[in-house]
C-alpha cells in the first residue's frame, strides 16, 4: 500500500458508526493516520483544535438537526484554519452548499458524493489533493455549477473542448488526469489550459494558483 | 344523612358559587343595553320638559326649538346605532364570552374579525356581518334572562340570606321589656311579604330564608344554563362553521402528517440503507484495491471479476436509492425553500433565473408542495415549451406563498389537456391553494401557484 503522500493526519466527522469506521480503515490503508473520529460538528471543531490535522473529512448531515451542521463546521474551520484541507462528503449534492464552500477560496476544498468513496484510489487521491491545497469537486457539483454560471463573462469565449478541460480541472484533475479522461496527449491539454488562462485573463503569477482561480471564475454562480 | 350532605355539597359546590357570580355579573351586563332606549326617549322628553318648564309662554311660538333638535338628534343616534349594531354587539358580547370563560371555564370561540378595505366596504361588511347580527340577537334575547337572573340573585339569594339573619336582629334590637307592643317586621319571600312580630316568628323567617337559599343555586343554575345555551347558539360558531373548522384542522393534520412521514422515510433511508450500501461499496472497493495489488497470483482473476461486479452493483444501487430518496423528500428542503430551489434550478438543462424573497417561512408541508410544484413546472417548461430561459420567482408574504414560473417558449400549454398541470392544481387545492396558467399560442407561458403559509 504505497501512499502517494505519506503520513497525512486526518480527522473524520460522520455520525453513522459503520461508515465512519470503514472510512477510517480506508484512510489508514492508504498509509495515513486518523487522529480522531467524531460524530457531530461541534466535536469536529474541538477535535481540529486539539489534533491539528492536515485534512478533515466531514459528512454534511449530522446531529443534532441533521441538515447542514457538517457544512457549517467546515466553513467555521476554514475561517479559523485557512491552511486546513476540508473534504465534505454528502449523500446528495446541493448547489447552494457547494457555492457556500467555494465562496471565497476553492483551495483546499473538496465536495464529493459519498458514492465516490467506493472508488478507493480516486477517493484517496482526492483526499491527498485537498490536503495539498488543491480542489476535489464531484463531477455532479461541477456540472450543476457550470449550468448556473453559464452567463459569466469570459467563459463565452471558451470553445467546447476548453470547457471540457475546465470542467475536469474543476474536479481537481491534473493535466495528466485530464489527458487520460479526454483521451488526448498531455501537451494538447497544456495548450488548452494555457488558452483558458488567457481567455479568462489570468496572467501567470507566483502567489495565486491559476488553476484554482480559473475554476473559481468558472464556478462562480 | 349522607344523602342530604351530598346534596348540600353539590348545591354549594364551588361551581354553584361560580354560577352565582356569573349570574350576578350578567345582570348589569345584560341590562346595560337598556341604557340605549332609555337615553334615546328620555333625552328628548327631558329637553322638552326643561324647555317648556323654563319658558311655558313661548312653547306655542317655537315648536321646533331645542326639543325638536333633541328628537332629531335622538333619531340620528338611533339610526347610527342600528347601522353599527353588529360591531357594537361584537364588542359587548366579547365581554359576555370572556366572563363565561373566566368565571365558568366555558370557552366559546369568538367570530372571525370583519375584513374590509375602505369606508364603503366597511359599511357593507358591517351590515352584512352575520355573526355581528347574531350577537345583537343574543343581547336582545338575553335581556329577559338578565331580568330572571336579577330575580334569582336578589329575591332568592340575597333575601334568603337576609331572612336567615332575623333571629340575630331580634337579639340585638328587640330586647325590649315584656309587655311592649311591637310593630311587625316585614319578611321578603318569593311568595309575598310576611310580617313577624315575635321571636318565634323570626325563626319562621330563618326557616323560610334557609329554604330560599337552598333552592337558589338551582335557580341560578337554570338561568346560567339557559344563558350558556344562548351563547353557544348565537355567539359561538354555527354547526357548519364548526364542521368546516374541524375538517380544516383534520386536513391540515393529514397534510402535515404525510409530509412528516415522507421526511421520516427519507431520514430512515439515509441513516440506514444508504449508509449500509455506501459502506458495502467502500469495503468492496478496498477489496478490489487489495486484489489489484496481487494481480499476478493465479486464480484471483475470477475473484476479482466477481468482486468487481458486486462493487459496480453496489454503486448502481446507491445511485438508484439516492434518486428514490430524493423523490420522497429532498433533504435540503429542511434548510428552507431557497436552498432547495437553487439546487433544482441548477440541475435544469435550460438556464433558470431564480429569485426568492420569503419573509415568513411556510410550514414544511407547504414547502414540500411548493418544491414539487416548482420541480414539475420546470420539467414541463424544459420538455414542452422550447424555452431558452426560465424565470422562477418565489415570494412569501404574511399569508401567502407565491410561486411563479415564466418561460420564453412557444406557449399553448393547456391545463385541461391531461398535462401535469391538472395534477399540480389538484395538489395545490389540497391546501386551498390555486394554480393559474396563462399560455397564449406563441408564448410566453406563465404559471402562478398560490399557497397559504400553513395547510
Amino acid at each position: 500500500m504505497a501512499a502517494a503522500m505519506p503520513g497525512l493526519r486526518v480527522v473524520i466527522a460522520e455520525d453513522a458508526a459503520l461508515f465512519r469506521e470503514g472510512l477510517a480503515r480506508l484512510i489508514e490503508s492508504r498509509g495515513h493516520q486518523v487522529a480522531c473520529s467524531v460524530a457531530d460538528g461541534d466535536a469536529l471543531v474541538a477535535a481540529v483544535a486539539r489534533h491539528e490535522p492536515d485534512v478533515v473529512v466531514a459528512d454534511v448531515r449530522m446531529p443534532p438537526t441533521h441538515t447542514d451542521e457538517g457544512l457549517r463546521a467546515a466553513l467555521e474551520l476554514r475561517r479559523a484554519h485557512p491552511r486546513l484541507g476540508v473534504l465534505v462528503l454528502s449523500q446528495y449534492i446541493e448547489t447552494r452548499y457547494a457555492a457556500r464552500l467555494l465562496e471565497d477560496n476553492a483551495a483546499g476544498i473538496g465536495y464529493l458524493l459519498k458514492d465516490r468513496v467506493a472508488d478507493v484510489a480516486d477517493f484517496a487521491a482526492a483526499l491527498e489533493r485537498v490536503a495539498a491545497g488543491g480542489t476535489a469537486l464531484d463531477p455532479e457539483v461541477v456540472s450543476q455549477l457550470v449550468r448556473s454560471s453559464q452567463q459569466t463573462e469570459g467563459l463565452a469565449e471558451l470553445t467546447p473542448r476548453e470547457r471540457d478541460v475546465l470542467a475536469l480541472m474543476a474536479e481537481g484533475r491534473s493535466n495528466a488526469g485530464i489527458a487520460a479522461a479526454l483521451v488526448v496527449t498531455a501537451s494538447v491539454v497544456e495548450k488548452h489550459v494555457a488558452s483558458i488562462f488567457a481567455k479568462l485573463r489570468l496572467p501567470p503569477s507566483e502567489a495565486d494558483n491559476r488553476r484554482v482561480l480559473a475554476v473559481l471564475r468558472y464556478l462562480q454562480p | 344523612m349522607r344523602g342530604i350532605g351530598a346534596a348540600a355539597q353539590a348545591t354549594y359546590s364551588a361551581r354553584a358559587l361560580r354560577e352565582l357570580l356569573f349570574c350576578a355579573a350578567e345582570v348589569p351586563l345584560g341590562l346595560s343595553i337598556l341604557v340605549v332606549p332609555v337615553a334615546l326617549t328620555g333625552l328628548p322628553v327631558l329637553v322638552t320638559l326643561l324647555v317648556s318648564g323654563a319658558d311655558p309662554g313661548h312653547q306655542q311660538a317655537q315648536p321646533a326649538g331645542p326639543a325638536g333638535f333633541a328628537v332629531v338628534a335622538a333619531l340620528f343616534v338611533l339610526v347610527a346605532l342600528l347601522v353599527l349594531a353588529p360591531r357594537l354587539a361584537r364588542r359587548l358580547t366579547a365581554v359576555h364570552r370572556r366572563l363565561a370563560g373566566r368565571v365558568l371555564g366555558e370557552q366559546i370561540a369568538g367570530p372571525k374579525p370583519i375584513r374590509s378595505r375602505g369606508p364603503v366596504s366597511w359599511l357593507g361588511a358591517t351590515l352584512r356581518d352575520g355573526p355581528g347580527w347574531r350577537a345583537a340577537g343574543y343581547l336582545l334575547v338575553q335581556l329577559p334572562l338578565a331580568v330572571l337572573g336579577c330575580y334569582a340573585v336578589v329575591i332568592w339569594w340575597a333575601a334568603g340570606l337576609v331572612n336567615m339573619t332575623y333571629p340575630l336582629w331580634w337579639a340585638w334590637f328587640r330586647n325590649h321589656p315584656p309587655g311592649v307592643q311591637l310593630s311587625p317586621v316585614p319578611v321578603l319571600t318569593p311568595f309575598g311579604v310576611l310580617h313577624v312580630a315575635t321571636l318565634a316568628g323570626t325563626f319562621a323567617a330563618f326557616a323560610a330564608g334557609g329554604l330560599m337559599v337552598a333552592a337558589a343555586p338551582w335557580l341560578t343554575r337554570a338561568v346560567v344554563r339557559a344563558d350558556l345555551w344562548l351563547m353557544r347558539g348565537l355567539l359561538g360558531p354555527g354547526r357548519l362553521e364548526r364542521r368546516v373548522a374541524d375538517l380544516e384542522r383534520a386536513r391540515a393534520l393529514a397534510v402535515d402528517d404525510a409530509a412528516t412521514m415522507l421526511r421520516r422515510l427519507e431520514r430512515d433511508l439515509h441513516d440506514g440503507a444508504q449508509i449500509r450500501l455506501a459502506t458495502l461499496a467502500m469495503n468492496l472497493g478496498m477489496a478490489m484495491d487489495r486484489l489489484d495489488a496481487e494481480q499476478d497470483k493465479p486464480g484471483l482473476a475470477e475473484v476479482r471479476d466477481l468482486v468487481g461486479a458486486a462493487h459496480q452493483s453496489a454503486k448502481d444501487a446507491m445511485t438508484e436509492l439516492r434518486d428514490l430518496a430524493r423523490g420522497i423528500h429532498p433533504p435540503v428542503l429542511d434548510n428552507g425553500l431557497p436552498d432547495a430551489l437553487a439546487t433544482l434550478a441548477a440541475a435544469s438543462p435550460v438556464p433558470v433565473r431564480l429569485t426568492t424573497a420569503i419573509a415568513h417561512r411556510p410550514s414544511q408541508a407547504i414547502e414540500t408542495i411548493a418544491y414539487y410544484c416548482a420541480a414539475e413546472l420546470l420539467a414541463n417548461a424544459v420538455k414542452h415549451s422550447g424555452a431558452d430561459t426560465i424565470t422562477l420567482t418565489v415570494t412569501g408574504e404574511a399569508e401567502l406563498l407565491l410561486l411563479r414560473v415564466t418561460d420564453d417558449g412557444h406557449g399553448g400549454a393547456d391545463p385541461a389537456a391531461g398535462s401535469g398541470l391538472a395534477g399540480l392544481a389538484q395538489r395545490a387545492r389540497t391546501v386551498d391553494g390555486r394554480l393559474e396558467v396563462t399560455s397564449p399560442p406563441g408564448g410566453p407561458t406563465q404559471v402562478t401557484v398560490e399557497l397559504p403559509l400553513r395547510a
